[in-house]
């Protein structure tokens, strides 16, 4: 029972970091139409800037900063990605926002190198909770990610730039006749969705090293999360993201008791998370086929 | 004041791929007019719509407001120019509040590009929308009522006042409505009818009603176009196109294609 | 009259340009020869893809993946599939038939994931399929004893044989095997193009022009959505079969995700939905890789010493660029942006 319960922190966790990433495809889905392949980018620039700045400036700043700058590169990106009015489909997005995840791997293995990086937790020692040893730094990433994934619903509600998202991705169409460019909001989709992938891996990093080409993991994963509500729901996305983690560990953690899996586990990770992934969807579109 | 027509179409063409659906029309109107434009389904109506307020780029011609050149601009262009379109189907944004509705119309108005300049501008005239909202709800009292409701969660007749309130907000000098009727119970579309005349009485918003009820259309404007195959076949004043020959056995006589459209909407036959 | 004399005229094209390329194969140095087989393997996979993402509007990052299962069930079919029993020669079956049955499996795994994935909007299928590749790779790590792993790897001691003709079991494949991939290039671009004008291929470009409208004239459109990941998985999966026996040797090391990533980058650049423009996409960005890796191997480039990833970061970067810039300005691909260019500077003639 004890083993259980420290899988489900560190799935609970991790799972977290996976929503926030699915929840940006979510909004970068609802209100553009694009898949974001690049989503998973944003995560590993998040948690390299970070352990980049950190031994430097103090450990808020150099996170806040790490946000931002990714925040701003995922605006250009947006931009790029969009591409031109009546032409650019989005197919071609998805192919776009492709090539961006590529060349931002590739630079990142030329700053970074190939090794896999990660900065010591500010908190000393665990924490034993009835037995149960938590680690402080996973209880501020699933605190945090909360605080954002709430603040980022309520900003969508109640602030006129928040509905404009919400109107684009109620009708698009119907968004424009109205003036709002599209185009514009798509931008302030990109940058939201990317400091939000930064942010998780800001945090997590120093529990789960990141290297410069964990992007494709992320990037699954966090699909995997989105697809959980559908690519249209935040709260689903984030719900996706934390059964995900949990799912995630309990294999890791139990698998290596199956007789020939043995130590390669770990190998079954992302394995769990298509499976995962293929039943939520292979159960969706039978829902779909029915109504 | 300029002697150009508030809105002047020269020779508008849209294309969809190969498709022409919009072949060289031409039309005007001028400001606090009331004009209908009809024709059956697919003849171009709506893609002279997008033609005009931006969604689509025209191939060929020229769009005038106020005798500025406005083709093939963005739509925020559009609306900033004085010309807001109530969309077909009425396309409010369902989950959003009633009222956060009718302030994206006024903040829709704000976009040059992108979005922070776009608020802080919303920002600055936040009194001033304040006020053009309680213009709104009391032009529109049941808005009021609902201000807090979900737009997705009211009736047909209360999305299409929300679509024009919120096309309101905008303030707006031209206002294109794309099929008004559709889908609409007769009572509900006489009570919006009333309105929209009062509207263009009182406050001098001009309309372009864009119609396949050709009763309904007629009877509300004083001049109408009608529009067959991407291509305008007759203009006039409606009580003249009332008993044109071609437009009666067509749209009125036995009331066929109007009927089949849009089974009770039809008031009673003219003659 | 026209158009079927012009179809004519595009076949006879295309036979001749094949025969240029089988005939090519024996002209061609043993070192040069391994690259074009290498072009000739991918252009069998591009236009399975090119037909995927141009007709069902869907993105398969997985096609590294088919083509690694190709590759490794032929392997490991021939040499027998118990590790034990693979020094006795006779464990394994007959290479022929293991590259008859590679692209067999490989559909198969195709349709599996494809049932569910294909019913939904929202390109579910990029990202499974690429999870899928990233699970393989994973697969041939951990199950070193059945696939080799990457120490020792899987030696495919049999060479390929075919009616008693030797194929391959010289270094870089004999040109024979270089000419048999580039006869199936032609005779894949055969089939692909009979299918875009058959009923069947009426029915595609129903689907890429509307799936609603296409939907509502009858049209089953996941079924035929599935049919077309399955054949460009089954494609794949016989250019990695051939690909097994030219060095006879496999290592995950030849089959990581970013090829999954360049067969997309093909097809965009050839253009998508454009058969032959898969074929070109193919031929250049092979060579294209092929060069960047050079340059980026070189000590120093332009007075700049270059550090030990370049290779890596060379191929890969300057692709992103290319990618992006094809997609934003060229979206059709470069192929079908050159024809309109020709066309455009034409003179217009009467069309009846």
């Amino acid at each position: 029972m004890k083993e259980f319960l420290q899988l489900v922190v560190v799935g609970v966790s991790t799972g977290s970091a996976y929503a926030l990433v699915g929840i940006g495809m979510v909004l970068i889905f609802r209100t553009t139409g694009i898949v974001n392949f690049a989503q998973g980018s944003f995560a590993v620039l998040g948690g390299l800037f970070m352990v980049a700045l950190v031994d430097d400036i103090h450990g808020l700043v150099a996170g806040l900063a790490a946000v931002l700058v990714v925040a701003f590169i995922g605006s250009l990106v947006g931009f790029v990605a969009v591409g031109f009015r009546h032409r650019t489909t989005p197919l071609a997005s998805l192919i776009i926002t492709l090539g961006i995840a590529l060349l931002i791997t590739s630079l990142n293995l030329l700053a970074f190198g190939d090794r896999p990086h990660t900065y010591p937790t500010i908190f000393d020692r665990a924490w034993d909770i009835g037995g149960v040893l938590v680690q402080p730094q996973y209880v501020l990433v699933a605190g945090v990610t909360l605080l954002a994934a709430l603040l980022l619903t309520l900003g969508l509600q109640r602030t006129i730039a928040g509905q404009a998202l919400v109107a684009c991705a109620d009708s698009r169409r119907a968004a424009e006749l109205v003036g709002i460019d599209v185009r514009a909001v798509a931008v302030v989709a990109f940058a939201v969705s990317a400091g939000l992938s930064a942010l998780g891996w800001v945090l997590l990093t120093p529990v789960d090293p990141v290297n410069y080409d964990s992007d494709v993991r992320i990037a699954i994963n966090g699909f995997a999360a989105a697809a959980f509500g559908g690519l249209a729901s935040i709260r689903l996305a984030y719900v996706g993201g934390l059964v995900l983690g949990v799912a995630q560990q309990l294999v890791v953690g139990y698998a290596d008791k199956i007789p020939g899996l043995g130590q390669q586990a770990r190998q079954y990770e992302l394995a769990a998370a298509l499976v995962i992934m293929l039943v939520l969807i292979g159960w969706r579109a039978r829902n779909e086929v029915h109504e | 004041m300029s002697a150009a027509p508030l809105l002047e179409i020269d020779g508008l063409v849209v294309k969809y791929g190969q498709a022409i659906a919009l072949d060289g029309v031409s039309l005007s109107l001028e400001a606090g007019e009331r004009v209908a434009l009809i024709g059956p389904n697919g003849a171009g109506k709506t893609s002279l719509l997008n033609g005009v307020c931006g969604l689509v780029k025209p191939a060929a011609g020229r769009v005038l407001l106020d005798g500025r050149d406005l083709t093939g601009r963005a739509p925020g262009e559009i609306v900033r120019a004085g010309l807001t379109q109530v969309p077909e189907g009425r396309q409010v944004f369902p989950t959003l509040p009633v009222e956060a509705n009718l302030l994206l119309g006024a903040y829709g108005r704000e976009f040059r590009h992108e979005l922070v300049s776009a608020t802080l501008r919303y920002i600055g005239r936040r009194g001033e929308i304040a006020v053009r909202l309680e213009r709104v709800y009391s032009l529109m009292p049941k808005l009021r009522e609902l201000r807090e409701r979900p737009a997705g969660r009211t009736s047909g007749g209360e999305q299409q006042m929300v679509a024009i309130g919120r096309a309101l907000m905008a303030e707006p000098r031209l206002l294109a409505i794309d099929e008004l009727s559709l889908g609409l119970a007769p009572l509900v579309v006489q009570d919006l009818s009333e309105f929209l005349v009062g509207l263009n009485e009182e406050e001098g918003v001009a309309l372009l009603l864009v119609e396949q009820n050709a009763v309904l259309a007629l009877e509300l404007c004083a001049r109408a176009y009608v529009l067959e195959a991407g291509r305008l076949v007759l203009a006039g004043p409606s009580d003249e196109l009332e008993r044109n020959e071609t437009v009666r056995s067509a749209y009125l006589g036995g009331g066929l294609e109007v009927a089949d459209a849009e089974p009770g909407t039809q008031a009673g036959p003219s003659s | 009259m026209n158009l079927s004399r012009s179809r004519t005229l595009r076949l006879a094209g295309t036979l001749a340009a094949g025969s240029f390329a089988i005939w090519l194969s024996y002209q061609l140095s043993p070192g040069d020869r391994s690259l074009y087989t290498l072009m000739g393997l991918y252009a069998i996979v591009a236009i399975g893809l090119s037909l995927l993402i141009g007709f069902a509007g869907q993105i398969s990052l997985g096609q590294g993946a088919f083509y690694a299962l190709g590759a490794y069930t032929a392997g490991i079919l021939t040499v027998g599939l118990d590790p034990d029993d693979r020094l006795v020669s006779e464990a394994g079956i007959d290479p022929a038939l293991a590259v008859v049955a590679a692209p067999i499996l490989t559909g198969l795994v195709a349709a599996v994931i494809g049932v569910p994935l294909l019913r939904l909007r929202g390109h579910y299928l990029a990202f499974a399929t690429l999870a899928l590749h990233l699970i393989l790779l994973a697969a041939i790590f951990a199950q070193s004893g059945f696939t080799g792993g990457q120490d020792p790897g899987l030696a495919v001691i049999e060479p390929l044989e075919i009616f008693g003709l030797q194929i391959t079991g010289v270094t870089g494949g004999t040109a024979r095997h270089t000419a048999i991939v580039w006869g199936l290039v032609l005779v894949t671009l055969l089939v692909a193009l009979n299918l875009v004008g058959s009923r069947a291929g009426r029915a595609l470009q129903a689907i890429a022009t509307s799936e609603r409208t296409a939907a509502a004239a009858g049209i089953n459109v996941s079924a035929y959505k599935l049919r077309l990941f399955v054949l460009s998985a089954g494609l794949a999966g016989l250019a990695g079969a051939l690909y097994a026996f030219m060095l006879q040797f496999l290592s995950p090391d030849a089959f990581g995700v970013f090829l999954s990533i360049q067969f997309v980058v093909m097809v965009a650049v050839g253009g998508l939905g454009s058969v032959y423009g898969a074929v070109v996409g193919a031929v250049a960005i092979t060579w294209l890789e092929h060069e960047l890796r050079e340059l980026g191997a070189r000590p120093s480039l332009l007075g700049f010493d270059l550090p030990d990833q370049a290779p890596q970061v060379f191929s890969v970067g300057v692709f992103a660029v290319i990618l992006i810039v094809v997609i934003l300005f060229f979206p059709r691909g470069l192929l079908p942006a050159l024809g309109d260019g020709i066309r455009r500077l034409r003179p217009v003639r009467h069309e009846n």
